[in-house]
């Protein structure tokens, strides 16, 4: 067993609490037994080489496996201590209360208002001054207002790709999650765009907890309180981002961390 | 520049490739015979619809009047005196027919397919819709029959009527309809969906607010061809509906009949008299106007849909 996370004694505060988790591809078993918690507005960073499962275990989080034809889940995955495997947990609810950020940008074909509008339009609300002020509080809120104040109604597709992210990230924020995941989310950004949201991702704790999935490991270093390394879907290693980086406990969380990718 | 940083000025990393220069001037040859290749192809396959409407206007022009298109068919034998309007407003009644039932029936089956379905009901349901898109249009005619005209029998007893005619040909356009819809949707990045049920969207929700738009251009391909394939048809006509050749008085039973204009250009070619010769030459043009019309019509309807309703 990998020594996972922070000691037991500060476990207060936990939102996302990950008990033995496993998770197949059919017969292909990606996720081994992972056990990690996620404490309340902090922000996480899941290091490890591209395949190694990251993306798989963010979408475990808000259940977006669900719909990959063959894959298994078993264990627990406790969001506020509630198992959201139950039966009872209705996915809509769920992911009102998860937003996500996918590493290519993926704004819908619409209207740049619309694509922030839309997380509020479809869990029903219809008052229209509310959404005006939210879309523009959460465009505000991901550094894009500014540049798109004035073309609300232009398509969407139409932004860079820096701008398309941040538009993804306030149409993610748009619903007032409690917790953000986001899968690589500066991966096909320039340098620029990159260090913006960054810079967003540590305003954020504020309101979130995030769970940000990466690479990168010197991305990583500027945004993480904890960070974990999953290698071959085991996780390797979780802990406070200061020793993570700096005396990292197991050779290959270390090996990852020196070398170069 | 730094001269690591391209590989170009690296001489250690890699050695440079001789330079085919003859492979390169043959590439820009095939290129140009390429292009030679389909403006030939196109003028042979576009010769016969130049041919086809140069011969219907030289041999029809007399007749191509308002009045053709505005009056119904008098003289004798009927049609040769007045015009084609019975057809006109025939076609009308079968299209609004058709498409009420194959657009949803068509559009929901092509969504069902692409989105909701499992894989081996999916499978089962894509090889019924390739069957029903080979089966030739006179056995819809008489599958048409059984089910809608005739009078013995189970069926609806519709008598040949807009109703049957209409039913029967909707039939043949909703395979055309699911198969494009499906293919519409199938090339929608998958990132659009998870990004709507990422946010807590359902299936549904996920599928109007986001699929049907962007598929919408594809989906109206669909409706385009179902509709002109439809235009175009006779042989189920001849089981359901037959022809009119005044105006209908209801859509089912006796009085439902509507005329056509595809029968209309077949039963008049088949007349001995020349002034129904000429005039089916006319009707074709007429046709292919109308054909016309409705392409730039539903063209409008799906900018107008885009623009200013989705
Ligand atoms: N839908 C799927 N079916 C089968 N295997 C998959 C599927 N999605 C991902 N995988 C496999 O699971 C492994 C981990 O993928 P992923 O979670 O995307 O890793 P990462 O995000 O760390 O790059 C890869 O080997 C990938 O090929
Ligand atoms: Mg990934």
């Amino acid at each position: 067993m990998p020594e996972n996370n922070t000691s037991e004694k500060d476990r207060d505060n936990v939102i996302v609490d990950v008990k033995n988790l496993n998770f197949y591809y059919g017969s292909y078993h990606l996720l081994k037994n992972i056990n990690l918690y996620f404490k309340k507005n902090s922000v996480c960073t899941l290091l490890g080489p591209s395949g190694c499962g990251k993306s798989t275990f963010l979408r475990t989080l808000n259940r977006m496996n669900d719909y990959t034809e063959g894959s298994k889940l078993t264990g627990e995955v406790l969001i506020n201590g509630k198992n959201i495997y139950d039966r009872s947990v209705d996915v809509v609810e769920l992911r009102r209360d998860i937003g996500m950020v996918f590493q290519n940008p993926n704004p819908f074909p619409k209207s740049i208002f619309d694509n922030v509008a839309f997380g509020l339009k479809i869990h029903g609300i219809k008052d229209k001054d509310f959404i005006v002020e939210r879309v523009e509080k959460c465009l505000k809120y991901s550094a894009l207002y500014d540049q798109v104040k004035d073309k609300l109604n232009k398509p969407a597709l139409s932004l860079s790709g820096g701008q398309q992210q941040r538009l993804c990230i306030a149409r993610a924020i748009a619903t007032n999650p409690s917790i953000l995941l986001m899968d690589e989310p500066t991966a096909y950004l320039d340098p620029i765009s990159t260090s913006v949201i960054l810079d967003l991702i540590n305003s954020f704790k504020k309101y979130y907890t995030v769970i940000v999935a990466s690479h990168n490991i010197q991305q990583a270093g500027r945004i993480s309180d904890y960070s974990g390394f999953f290698l071959d879907g085991e996780l390797i290693e979780f802990s406070e981002a200061g020793s993570f980086f700096t005396r990292p406990k197991d050779k290959r969380t270390e090996d990852f961390i020196t070398s170069r990718y | 520049m730094e001269k690591t940083t391209d590989i170009r000025d690296d001489d250690e990393h890699m050695a440079a490739f001789p330079i085919n220069r003859g492979y390169l001037k043959r590439k820009k040859i095939y290129n140009g015979i390429a292009a030679l290749f389909a403006v030939i192809a196109f003028i042979i396959g576009s010769f016969p619809v130049f041919h086809i409407i140069y011969e219907a206007i030289a041999v029809g022009h007399q007749y191509l009047n308002w009045n053709f298109v505005s009056t119904l068919p008098t003289g004798f034998p009927i049609g040769a005196k007045g015009g084609m309007l019975n057809a006109i407003i025939g076609d009308v009644y079968l299209i609004v027919i058709s498409s009420t039932l194959a657009i949803p029936l068509g559009i929901g089956t092509g969504l069902y397919l692409s989105l909701f379905g499992k894989k081996r009901t999916n499978g089962i349901l894509r090889l019924l819709n390739e069957l029903m898109l080979g089966i030739p249009s006179v056995v819809w005619g008489i599958v048409g029959f059984y089910i809608f005209s005739t009078n013995a029998g189970p069926g609806f007893h519709l008598g040949f009527s807009a109703l049957a005619g209409g039913l029967t040909l909707g039939f043949i356009m909703t395979p055309i309809i699911t198969l494009l819809t499906e293919q519409a949707v199938n090339h929608i990045p998958a990132s659009y969906v998870e990004g709507a049920l990422a946010m807590g969207a359902t299936k549904w929700q996920a599928t109007e607010a986001v699929i049907v738009k962007a598929a919408m251009g594809g989906i109206f391909i669909g409706i385009l061809l179902g509709v002109m394939n439809i235009i175009g048809q006779t042989a189920p006509l001849l089981f359901t509906n037959y022809y009119n050749t005044g105006l209908p008085t209801g859509i089912t039973g006796s009085g439902g009949a509507v005329g056509d204009m595809a029968m209309l250009i077949f039963i008049y070619i088949h007349e001995p008299s020349k002034i129904l010769h000429y005039k089916a030459e006319a009707a074709s043009v007429v046709l292919l106007l109308f054909i016309l019309i409705i392409d730039l019509g539903l063209r409008l309807i799906s900018y107008l849909t885009k623009r200013f309703i989705l």
